[in-house]
């Protein structure tokens, strides 16, 4: 259930950011999740459905963008983003350089669990 | 009518994590304690490494052991005499750094130089998790089956040590061990990887050779 510490976190972060900015009701959010985080985006939604209900979190439209893997290879140079082979059933997650299939890479990004912006509505 | 505002947040929930780490990092620096993260599955032998590892080595051991609700694993190290603290998560699959934080002044840092932290069972959660320990082991047993490693990738992809555990039962349970050895190689090309039977000792000396080595480089 690392979801719903995930989500419990965001839901906590959101509702302090629009707190602080005297938000009366939060509109939307928008939440990175980088495809390394093994976060399933569904399951991250619903815990937070249950988690923002009687909150002025409750209404707001939940928009999770997938960051997809980047990685920079040390044995080609390569940099951008890292093959997954949907078919492939084990190591589908590991970043692979998709030009020399070299293993020993640096993750650029796709492990993030970011809350980018959100929508407040405030009082006149 | 009601203001509307648009607010950048740019809150990554990892990167909180990681600067508590980096703050059990500086705790444990400053009393010179050099601390590893044992993660690996239930029944994996986490527990069982540790009895052996308290028993072998020569240092002054403390031990911080997550689990869910029970505390029989806190109960077991308790009863090597060494400072145990339990942590239970509630329902949470992994330790974070938050946790680790509030465990740490149950554990008199001056009077240990190695602090094991006994992770959550599990191979998935804790990849995302930085505690602020030096090294993180992985520890995995041929009784998993033995693609256990391509089907966790990311916990070999952040780890500095792997242990493949109970050889001695490849055999009977019709597993590879040197396909597991192999498979965390790809995975992860610069990592240290041992095979270990808890039961025979097979290992148990690479592993603390192993750990002088990471204390050393601290």
């Amino acid at each position: 259930m690392h979801e719903l510490s995930m989500a419990n976190s965001m839901v906590e972060a959101i509702l302090d950011t629009a707190k602080k900015n005297d938000a009366i009701q939060v509109t939307e959010a928008v939440l990175e999740v980088g495809e390394l985080t093994m976060l399933n985006p569904e399951q991250l939604r619903f815990m937070m459905d249950v988690l923002r209900e009687d909150t002025i979190l409750k209404d707001a439209e939940i928009i999770i963008n997938m960051i997809p893997i980047e990685i920079e290879c040390e044995s080609c140079g390569f940099k951008g983003v890292s093959k997954t082979d949907e078919e492939m059933d084990h190591l589908m997650a590991v970043a692979t350089c998709p030009k020399c299939d070299n293993t020993r890479v640096h993750i650029i990004q796709g492990q993030e669990c970011n809350i980018k912006t959100i929508k407040i509505e405030k009082e006149d | 009518m009601h203001n509307i505002a648009s607010i950048d947040v740019e809150q990554d929930i990892i990167q909180a994590n990681d600067k508590l780490a980096y703050e059990n990092r500086r705790i444990l620096d400053e009393n010179n304690v050099f601390a590893v993260d044992l993660v690996g599955a239930v029944g994996s032998g986490k527990t069982s490494l540790l009895e052996k590892l308290i028993d072998e080595m020569e240092d002054d051991i403390g031990v911080i052991a997550g689990d869910i609700l029970s505390k029989f694993d806190a109960k077991r190290i308790e009863d090597k005499n060494v400072p145990v603290k339990g942590l239970n998560t509630g329902k949470e699959c992994h330790l974070d750094a938050h946790l680790v934080e509030h465990a740490l002044p149950d554990i008199p840092l001056e009077d240990i130089s190695i602090l094991f932290v006994e992770n959550v069972g599990n191979l998935i959660c804790p990849a995302d998790f930085n505690l602020g320990t030096h090294v993180r082991t992985v520890i995995i047993s041929v009784t998993e089956g033995d693609d256990t490693a391509e089907k966790h990738p990311m916990i070999f992809k952040g780890a500095d040590m792997a242990i493949v555990n109970k050889v001695d039962l490849a055999d009977a349970v019709g597993a590879d061990a040197d396909k597991m050895v192999k498979d965390v190689k790809t995975i992860n090309p610069d990592i240290p990887v041992v095979k270990c039977s808890l039961k025979t000792g097979e290992g148990v000396d690479e592993i603390i050779a192993l750990y002088k080595k990471f204390q050393s480089k601290k």
